[in-house]
């Protein structure tokens, strides 16, 4: 049992491949860590797996970097550190407190010397008219069935959005006995050859790729480009998708809407960093396109705008596990320093060598994300009645009435519309809403702003929040 | 839809909305709610319409069912126990 306002040497928040990097390394030297995570099983998004007490045939061997990942999840879970999962951050406070809550009712005060975060991304979502609807989930959902439980969401479905991971996701589908009523990609398929001056540094990504759609291909699943959804409509749940043609601009063309029966749509448009940690932290961020939207600013060395604050992984821009691995461990290297502490490993890589590799991550990271925006012009096509805030059911003409009447930054757009005010406190819909608000008043992201963060940031029942400091 | 090749091991029961069915031990409430055909979970306040999950990881709220009591809890981020009641929240 941990008592409030324990103090630990290194708190890390998430237990992704960043978090798990960092944590792997620290976990071999005298300090104390804690490395705490919302999921039930450590090894955040990409390391999930089916149980190991399950048998399984149908799932082949991971690839080598899963195989990293899980040997470091093993190695973290031997050593002498506090793990919890299940744990909820909700708040971070200047005299380097954190609030936590565990076991869905207690809350706790925690204190560090050094705080990484390591929070990682969420996907990234493009309202359509009836993307409310039971039976649209994304394409990580889709790959959270698969994954940890072995489930798959329908045996026939269409899938829709723009990016690799909806690629993966498709494979993974077919790859256990789904059949894909076909695979509806926004963005246009010359768009690709951008790709190609990475496959040097990318190898592994590419071979990826070419596993994906050849799993596609050979399934005859019919792949279309340039393609976006108008509309997923039926009574309780999905019934029938709309799509159509958008042009290079990402504009709609009439006349081109094809129906598809479905009893399911899988949904993906690429991820965008949660932020909302770093942000109430006071963490210095910044926008940048390349690197995926809102992104906590670091230094080569891992370190924020926040004295003994660090941040590694997604949320320094949207890369993958690789870079995110690389991230974790320059942020381990840091703090070993910090503590002038030498590192136990001899053969650990030098720092100067991790941070080189880092500039070969960050040149992908923007040869990636540059691909897969979404054009201001299929924003401005969203139709009036399209939901854009799902929690407070706030559609696109309550949106751009509240802007005509001057809400021209995200807060004011709040207060008038009660956007992002829901249980999900903006987490669905406050990327979107940036990009409309972008578009609309043609304005400069750093000029609009971000919705402002406070704790709790996620939500909490009374009784937890009544046992803060055991009062 | 449970993917046949695999080979799982406990089964629990569950009780959803008064109704009894199976699933298995590790599986989250919301994959075994899927597995089973639930696919609206909530109604929405606002609207009154029915909601269902859509991102899987704990971050859109949507899948929230009330279990064992304890309302607004994400059925995405809890493991299934023997015995466990379950109410959806939708009006369909």
């Amino acid at each position: 049992m941990i008592k409030d306002k324990t103090k630990y040497n290194i708190i890390i928040i998430g237990s992704g491949f960043s978090g798990i990097s960092a944590a792997e390394i620290l976990s071999d030297h005298d300090l104390s860590l804690l490395l705490l995570d919302e999921n039930i099983h450590f090894g955040g998004q990409l390391l999930r797996r089916i149980p190991e007490e399950w048998e399984e045939s149908s799932f082949s061997e991971p690839e080598k970097i899963k195989r990293i990942g899980y040997d470091f999840i093993n190695k973290v879970k031997s050593k002498k550190i506090t793990l919890m999962n299940k744990t909820i951050l909700l708040g971070v406070y200047e005299n380097s407190e954190i609030l936590i809550e565990y076991n869905k009712e207690k809350t706790l005060t925690l204190k560090y010397d050094v705080l990484v975060f390591a929070t990682g991304a969420r996907e990234r979502f493009l309202p359509f008219k009836g993307w409310t609807l039971p039976g649209v989930y994304s394409t990580g959902m889709l790959q959270v069935l698969i994954k940890s439980s072995g489930v798959l969401p329908a045996k026939k479905m269409l899938m829709a959005g723009s990016g690799l991971f909806l690629f993966a996701s498709a494979y993974e589908f077919l790859k256990h006995g789904g059949e894909l009523i076909g695979i509806m990609e926004q963005s246009p398929l010359w768009n690709k050859i951008k790709f190609f001056p990475q496959i040097f540094y990318q190898l592994p990504k590419f071979m990826e790729g070419g596993k994906y759609l050849s799993k596609i291909l050979l399934s005859k699943t019919s792949v279309k480009y340039q393609r976006h959804i108008k509309e997923a409509r039926g009574k309780n749940y999905v019934e029938e998708v709309v799509v159509g043609k958008i042009d290079k601009n990402g504009k709609w063309i009439d006349g081109t809407e094809k129906t598809f029966h479905t009893k399911a749509l899988v949904v993906g448009y690429g991820f965008v960093p949660n932020i909302e940690a770093p942000q109430l932290a006071g963490c210095q961020l910044e926008y940048s396109l390349e690197k995926g939207g809102w992104i906590v600013q670091v230094n080569d060395r891992m370190e924020t705008s926040i004295d003994s604050i660090l941040a590694a992984g997604e949320i320094t821009g949207i890369g993958g596990a690789p870079k995110s691995m690389n991230e974790g461990k320059i942020a381990a290297q840091t703090i070993l320093e910090k503590f002038d502490i030498e590192n136990k490993r001899k053969q650990a890589t030098p720092l100067k060598k991790l941070i080189k590799e880092r500039k070969h991550h960050m040149s992908f990271v923007k040869c990636f994300n540059s691909l897969y925006r979404i054009k201001p012009e299929t924003i401005l096509g969203i139709p009036d009645d399209t939901i854009i805030c799902r929690c407070e059911n706030i559609d696109m003409q309550r949106i751009k009435k509240a802007v005509q009447m001057g809400c021209y930054n995200p807060n004011s757009l709040k207060i008038s519309t009660r956007c992002t005010m829901g249980q999900c406190q903006g987490r669905t819909c406050a990327p979107v809403i940036y990009d409309i608000l972008q578009v609309l008043c043609h304005k400069d992201p750093e000029d609009i702003g971000l919705f402002s963060i406070r704790p709790p940031f996620k939500p909490v029942s009374i009784k937890a929040l009544k046992n803060i400091h055991g009062s | 839809m449970r993917i046949k090749s695999i080979k799982r091991k406990q089964k629990v029961k569950l009780t959803v909305n008064g109704k009894e069915i199976i699933a298995y031990k590790c599986e989250t409430v919301l994959s075994a709610l899927i597995a089973s055909g639930y696919k609206a979970l909530k109604t929405n306040p606002a609207s009154q319409e029915p909601r269902g999950a859509l991102c899987g990881m704990g971050v859109c709220f949507e899948c929230t069912v009330t279990i064992n009591g304890i309302p607004n809890t994400r059925a995405c981020m809890t493991e299934v126990q023997d015995g466990m009641v379950i109410e959806t929240n939708d009006q369909g």
